[in-house]
């Protein structure tokens, strides 16, 4: 296997001035006092190799870098530090439609287009009529460009990009924009690109689409390279590991805090003043606390904590307990909502037939899901232990969280266990 | 910089450089009515402004003054607009910039390029009024072609050190007009360069485009082969400048995409 592009000791650095002197006068007046700006790093000392034909994803919170890699390679932006070798022809697809004039017609841009992406003036004039049609904007071909809508934009700029055949494909998040349809369509695309034998580099936040199409995968945090390698072994360290991740926690990331580890672990009154609920007054913890629960873990497949799994993969619902004097025949149960607070599950221990004697001091109880049959999105759960006449000595309503990460490409919410015939 | 390797790059990029260059000129003229004629319009109306104003009321005596002035607005106006173009060859086109990769000299290229285009078409005006007013360009009009080829390479040298410049200094937009304005009364346009003394006819043959306008008129109107060393000068001038024009890019190149 020969390597196709090889990324060595790769170093980016951004200058950002605190005040941008863009004119002769602004660099004299400046020019007196310390010139002021910060240094980013926004990549650090990044080494890998991609081999012919191979697709590699590269996952990583957003200002991780990711994007700036993919410029790099593509000899938009130039490295620091280290070096970038490409071997053979390199189309970067960073943004669809480079280069349009609203003031063309559709046919003068479609021309342009495939131009800036390389095509030969041979080629585009036997594949327009091709382009446009596959378009569906035959009707339109000499009207500008800015009487289209933007959805018919995205689709004549796709329709020109996929006709290059280039060696190696760069592609940023072009799945993202556009719907189901669309999304469906770039697939297909690259699936035939991987079937040529087109080396693919791939930046993505759907780790369902680069688990389905990427031999490798590259996992940045805050510039530097946290691990490169199997994809599946990848996207476990991101999803499970919190490799990758620290940074987007330290800077209170939303995303990363909502679905993080604070929700499940700070007690649950401590929420008590979260203005999500202060119209509907509901009672977030109750029983008589003969049996208290101490702490819920949800552990991965590592056996690690986390609140980030995989769909599919096993995960452990650890429920810790303390009772202060010996308590005969406790039923421990759970339920799960989603985020709208649906009840999807539900289940205790004698449900499922089996029967704890009694509980006395500390101690844990599992529940052990072998398959986590949610596709994707947060999810709420509820753990509480009661007596025999539903009587709850703790009940811990909806205060614990976790999130799920779509594994497949199947559509809903949940799996169903199923297979084609025919 | 000009390599052979370099050279080679541009070549493979030719579509490219053509298609920029056709899809601009179409777009300057694409919400005016009388669309491509502006581009014959304009030099003619100035052409009858300056004729009206230096021929009658400054009593200027010059054989075939109307081809005379006319051969120097359109010489002196593609120097104009290919620099003026090519000056926002790089910020003018940010999404191309940022987003894709070619040589980024395609641009300029591209940009001078629209402008010949307009040029040319403005040489079709000129050689209708040579016709009109019966002049027949001799032998020595083969002399204006080579001249014309060192004035774009004179405006393309230009154009690549003030596309340049004009990332990271926006003034340079600004300083180069107010240079355009006065070169444009300091060059032998409007009048002969015979009406300055000998000592300031060598200060004003200097610039090279006072050489280049006063060459072609001998060439194609007068008949005169301009003089070896008035060639070698401006060869030498317009090279010194895509040279000079390759370094100041070269230099800020790497650093377009961010700084834009």
């Amino acid at each position: 296997m020969n390597a196709v592009v090889e990324v060595e000791g790769l170093s980016k650095t951004f200058r950002i001035p605190h005040e941008k002197r863009a004119t002769v006068f602004d660099t004299l007046a400046g020019a007196l006092r310390k010139n002021e700006y910060e240094v980013f790093n926004v990549l650090e000392d990044v080494s890998f190799s991609v081999n012919e034909g191979e697709c590699v994803g590269v996952i990583g919170e957003n200002g991780s870098g990711k994007s700036t890699l993919l410029k790099v390679i593509a000899n938009i932006l130039r490295p620091t530090k280290g070096k970038v070798t490409v071997r053979g022809r390199m189309t970067p697809f960073l943004e669809l439609g480079v280069g349009f004039q609203p003031d063309l017609t559709v046919r003068e841009n479609v021309a342009m287009y495939a131009t800036i992406m390389g095509l030969s003036n041979g080629m585009i004039r036997d594949r327009i009529e091709d382009v446009i049609s596959f378009a569906g904007l035959k009707k339109f071909e000499d009207a500008k460009l800015k009487n289209l809508s933007s959805g018919m934009q995205v689709r004549l700029a796709f329709s020109t990009a996929i006709q290059t055949d280039p060696d190696i494909l760069l592609v940023d998040e072009v799945l993202a924009v556009g719907d189901m349809e669309f999304q469906q369509k770039c697939f297909e695309v690259f699936k035939r690109y991987r079937k040529e034998g087109v080396t693919i580099l791939f930046v993505s936040h759907d780790l369902g689409a680069i688990r389905r199409f990427c031999d490798k995968t590259l996992l940045l945090s805050s510039g530097r390279q946290v691990a490169f390698g199997d994809t599946g072994e990848i996207i476990d360290r991101y999803v499970y590991g919190g490799e990758g991740r620290e940074r987007a926690e330290k800077e209170g990331d939303s995303e990363s805090s909502e679905g993080g580890g604070e929700v499940e672990t700070s007690p649950p009154e401590a929420q008590r003043d979260s203005p999500e609920n202060e119209d509907e007054i509901r009672p977030r913890r109750w029983g008589d606390g003969r049996v208290v629960i101490t702490d819920v873990e949800l552990l991965d497949k590592f056996g690690a904590r986390g609140s980030r799994f995989n769909s599919f993969d096993p995960m452990t619902v650890r429920i810790h307990y303390e009772a202060k004097e010996r308590i005969n025949d406790p039923i421990f149960g759970i339920a799960i909502y989603d985020e709208e607070e649906r009840h999807l599950y539900g289940t205790n221990t004698e449900l499922k037939d089996h029967p704890i004697e009694s509980v006395e001091g500390s101690g844990h109880v599992d529940l052990l899901v072998s398959r986590i049959p949610m596709l994707s999105g947060k999810f709420l759960l509820t753990v509480a232990v009661q007596n025999r006449d539903c009587e709850p000595y703790d009940w811990i309503d909806r205060q614990y969280s976790f999130e799920v990460v779509p594994s497949g490409r199947d559509a809903g919410i949940v799996e169903v266990p199923c297979r084609w015939a025919k | 910089m000009i390599t052979p390797i370099h050279l080679r790059e541009l070549y493979r990029y030719r579509d490219l450089i053509l298609r920029l260059a056709w899809s601009d000129f179409k777009l300057r003229y694409k919400n005016s009515i009388l669309g491509f004629f502006w581009s014959l319009l304009e030099p003619l109306l100035m052409l009858l402004v300056l004729y009206v104003v230096f021929s009658h009321l400054m009593k200027i005596q010059v054989e075939h003054y109307q081809l005379f002035l006319l051969l120097g607005i359109i010489l002196w106006n593609f120097l104009d607009r290919g620099t003026s173009m090519g000056i926002f060859g790089i910020v003018g086109k940010p999404g191309l910039v940022q987003k894709v990769y070619f040589p980024r000299d395609v641009l300029i290229i591209s940009a001078c390029t629209t402008a010949l285009m307009m040029t040319l078409l403005e040489f079709v005006v000129f050689v209708a009024f040579m016709a009109i007013f019966g002049v027949a360009p001799t032998a020595a009009v083969l002399y204006f072609p080579p001249i014309f080829v060192l004035l774009f390479v004179l405006v393309y040298g230009l154009s690549l050190a003030l596309s340049a410049l004009n990332v990271y200094f926006r003034d340079v937009q600004f300083i180069w007009r107010v240079i355009l304005q006065a070169g444009f009364f300091a060059t032998p346009i409007l009048y002969p360069i015979t009406i300055f003394p000998a000592n300031l006819q060598r200060v004003v043959m200097a610039n090279p485009m006072a050489r280049i306008i006063t060459d072609s008129r001998d060439s194609v109107l007068y008949g005169v082969p301009p003089a070896a060393g008035d060639l070698a000068y401006v060869a030498a001038a317009s090279l010194l400048v895509l040279l000079a024009g390759y370094l100041v890019f070269d230099h800020y190149e790497p650093r377009f995409a961010e700084e834009i």
